[in-house]
């Protein structure tokens, strides 16, 4: 198939392993998969430190199954990209660890407190799950089915994420200070979760002319906006005066973007800023710290497939 | 040898399992199961697996999901959360609900 | 912290009978106080050891060796909070609150096996793996003994628990098997094996209730007999895969004959008189390794455990919450 069969062709589960698809789609789809499996991992990051911190059993045990349901995930979506071909699993397991691996911009920032788990809980799923679910509509099949799988899934995220942000908000007015100034912390990397305006994205255009993505970043920002702007207020939040959010002609809201640290996003997306160092460094002390394990596994699997196989 | 045989639709479905072939190998496999399989059903893809590859584990012997009470994982435990400012949290919600009542049918 | 007046001595029907009630016959109306503080030790130590073993536990998570082995660890952790969940809600329905149990709770007075408490070092896959071994084979037996517990309320629970470490069990026995075969891992497991044995063996310390636990039929078994077939399950299971079980100081491997000694008896410091343990209990190596000298059972730790305490302790102390948040369905 050539690159214009496909955009004839491209729509909702169009595409799938045993296509002869264009080497330009594989790679894009690669790209894009790739970036959504890394950021399922690198998140847990950030959610696997409020376990310890939990102030209830319950949570505790909420918490523990969230982040076990992002390495779920995780292993769907490096499925999903294995199946274009072009990387092994284990190739962009190793990308994440030496640093080549792309991932959002909200998980290269460390987390301390439990005050931040709404943020990542309420916010930054809200918005990803906002993403996913155009996703459900993807072309390339594996993604898709990936996605059902994600979606069935990440309504207890937000909704666990929202239950926290409530108890916090309803606790002593110091308990509330500290999320307000949590919130202004992470408001603006939040925006940016949707990235840059779609004319500055590299790969936007061609991921929707080839039916991966089929929702701008505008689109998405903006509808996460009109959802999770009266939800922050209703909660008590105070929206930050800056970056400046307004109603559009058409009554939907949307952000200056002047106003947000552009620098810090770029720098972010080479993996460059101070956290990404910290977070990717993490996950390949981590990483190699249990290679030897990968390792027996490997030398154990030899060992099986030496077997006579069961004959029928 | 038995081969079970799994059978798409429609491209973007999955495959589901629809029954098994005898054959001796491979190629014979994928031969028979076009007939016996897909010759009458919407086929856009079949699949062909030896059965005595297939580790099968069942709930008699496991209990998938575990007997505990897990609510805390289902989004409609958090009820005092109102899901439907988002369709994809409230239709997320409304899967985990379904699922749950059929685990909850199928267990009592 | 209990409601005392609830309990009268005397008003049990029978209660000074000889023999132990059947199994799920007493109920926590009918419990005198000496049978109520029984079972609250019982209890504590269930959900304590269950309560921290997840907490440890849940450190693997994101960490763990492969995407797959992350998934089933933290599964693992899931159930053992729950059970956790099982044990301190029986302790509610006597009265203690959650705070009152977990949160609140000094923590000196947490009385979990020193086992669960000790941190894994980095890539210490082999550690978990030996230690959800130890500890997963030591948690059927004791729940195995409660089936028919004489505490009804207890009685209920068990079942749900058992169901579940049957995969913990299993899991952690097919981690050991396939990490046993490579001379790495194999060194790395029998580090495991000589940090952590000593610190199980607390598993089977018994509290100053134990006779009443078993006087009343709360437990069906002395804490002395679980040991004696944990020892016969865990000993020849890690010798047949090449590992070295240490001879640890005042404690004799044998479980039968002249050479066996109880665990822990009261005025008994063990052994002691002697070092060395006998030609046939397949132990070659006769140097001994201290007993640890805490026995998380009765409220003494390793130093670990204060810092592990503050951590999960402390946002609950920052927030103050009325209670703390419960997620129990009433939909399904």
């Amino acid at each position: 198939m050539d690159i214009e069969t496909v955009e004839q062709r491209a729509g909702p589960r169009q595409f799938g392993p045993s296509d002869e698809l264009p080497e330009e789609y594989r790679r894009a789809a690669t790209r894009m998969i790739q970036f959504h499996a890394n950021s399922e991992v690198m998140g847990g990051y950030l959610d696997k430190e409020f376990t310890r911190h939990a102030p209830s059993l319950d949570r505790k045990l909420a918490n523990t199954a969230k982040v076990q349901d992002e390495i779920g995930h995780a292993q769907l979506l490096y499925r999903a990209a294995e199946t274009l071909g072009v990387k092994t699993r284990e190739e962009m397991l190793d990308e994440l660890a030496n640093g080549e691996g792309k991932f959002l911009n909200c998980f290269h920032y460390p987390v301390d407190s439990w005050y931040e788990a709404p943020m990542i809980d309420f916010f930054v799923d809200g918005g990803a799950m906002r993403r996913q679910a155009t996703l459900k509509r993807t072309s390339w099949t594996p993604y898709a089915h990936a996605m059902d799988k994600i979606c069935f899934e990440e309504g207890f995220h937000v909704k666990h994420g929202e239950s926290i942000l409530r108890e916090l908000m309803t606790s002593s007015k110091a308990v509330q200070e500290r999320v307000q100034e949590t919130f202004e912390e992470w408001w603006p990397r939040i925006l940016q979760f949707f990235g840059p305006t779609n004319d500055e994205s590299h790969h936007d255009e061609f991921a929707q002319r080839v039916g991966l993505k089929t929702v701008s970043n505008d689109e998405l920002r903006n509808s996460f906006l009109n959802m999770y702007v009266p939800k922050a207020e209703k909660y008590g939040l105070e929206i930050p005066e800056y970056p400046r959010i307004f109603e559009r002609d058409d009554g939907t809201m949307a952000v200056r973007e002047e106003d947000l640290d552009w620098e810090e996003f770029w720098t972010i997306a080479k993996n460059d800023y101070e956290g990404s160092h910290e977070q990717i460094g993490s996950r390949r002390r981590r990483q190699e710290a249990v290679e030897w394990v990968r390792q027996a596994m490997d030398s154990w699997d030899t060992t099986a497939e030496s077997a006579p196989q069961a004959a029928d | 040898m038995i081969w079970e045989v799994f059978r798409q639709e429609e491209p973007g479905d999955y495959h589901q399992h629809v029954g098994n072939v005898h054959a001796p190998d491979r190629e014979m496999a994928k031969q028979f199961a076009q007939i016996q399989h897909a010759r009458r059903m919407q086929t856009n893809s079949l699949w062909v697996v030896p059965q005595s590859e297939i580790g099968e584990v069942t709930a008699e012997e496991a209990s998938f999901g575990g007997e505990t009470d897990k609510s805390y994982r289902w989004a409609m435990t958090y009820n005092d959360i109102d899901a439907s400012f988002a369709e994809e949290v409230a239709e997320s919600e409304e899967e985990q609900r379904e699922a749950a009542e059929k685990r909850t049918e199928v267990n009592s | 912290m209990t409601d005392e007046s609830s309990d009268t001595d005397g008003e049990t029907a029978g209660s000074e009978a000889d023999t132990t009630p059947a199994a799920a016959t007493l109920d926590r109306e009918e419990l005198r106080d000496s049978q109520r503080a029984a079972l609250e030790e019982l209890l504590f130590r269930l959900a304590d050891d269950e309560f921290v073993h997840a907490e440890r536990a849940t450190e693997w998570q994101i960490y763990a060796p492969t995407l797959e082995s992350d998934l089933a660890l933290a599964n693992i952790a899931q159930d053992e909070f729950g059970h956790a969940r099982l044990w301190y809600d029986l302790l509610q329905e006597l009265g203690y609150t959650e705070a009152e149990c977990i949160w609140e709770r000094p923590a000196a007075e947490w009385t979990h096996s020193t086992l669960v408490e000790l941190p894994f070092p980095e890539g210490g896959w082999g550690n978990a793996v030996v230690r959800g071994y130890l500890y997963d084979t030591a948690e059927q037996i004791r729940l195995e003994a409660l089936v028919d517990t004489s505490y009804a309320p207890l009685a209920d629970r068990v079942g749900k628990a058992l169901s579940e470490e049957e995969y913990h069990r299993e899991h952690a026995g097919n981690w050991l098997e396939r990490l046993a075969g490579e001379p790495e891992s194999h060194d790395r497991l029998q580090t495991a094996v000589d940090e952590l044995f000593p610190h199980a063996l607390s598993l089977f310390t018994p509290g100053e209730h134990e006779a009443e636990i078993v006087a009343n039929g709360f437990r069906r078994a002395t804490l002395d007999e679980l040991r004696t077939e944990w020892l016969d399950t865990v000993v020849p299971r890690l010798e047949s895969l090449g590992f070295d079980v240490p001879a640890v100081e005042g404690v004799s491997l044998d479980t039968e004959g002249d050479n066996r000694v109880p665990l822990d008896t009261e005025g008994d410091d063990g052994v002691g008189d002697d070092d060395e343990v006998s030609d046939d209990d397949g132990i070659t190596d006769t140097e001994t390794v201290p007993r640890p000298d805490v026995r998380g059972r009765d409220g003494t730790h390793t130093d670990v455990w204060a810092e592990l305490y503050e951590e999960f302790t402390h946002t609950y102390h920052e927030i103050q919450p009325e209670e703390p948040a419960t997620l129990t369905s009433e939909e399904v």
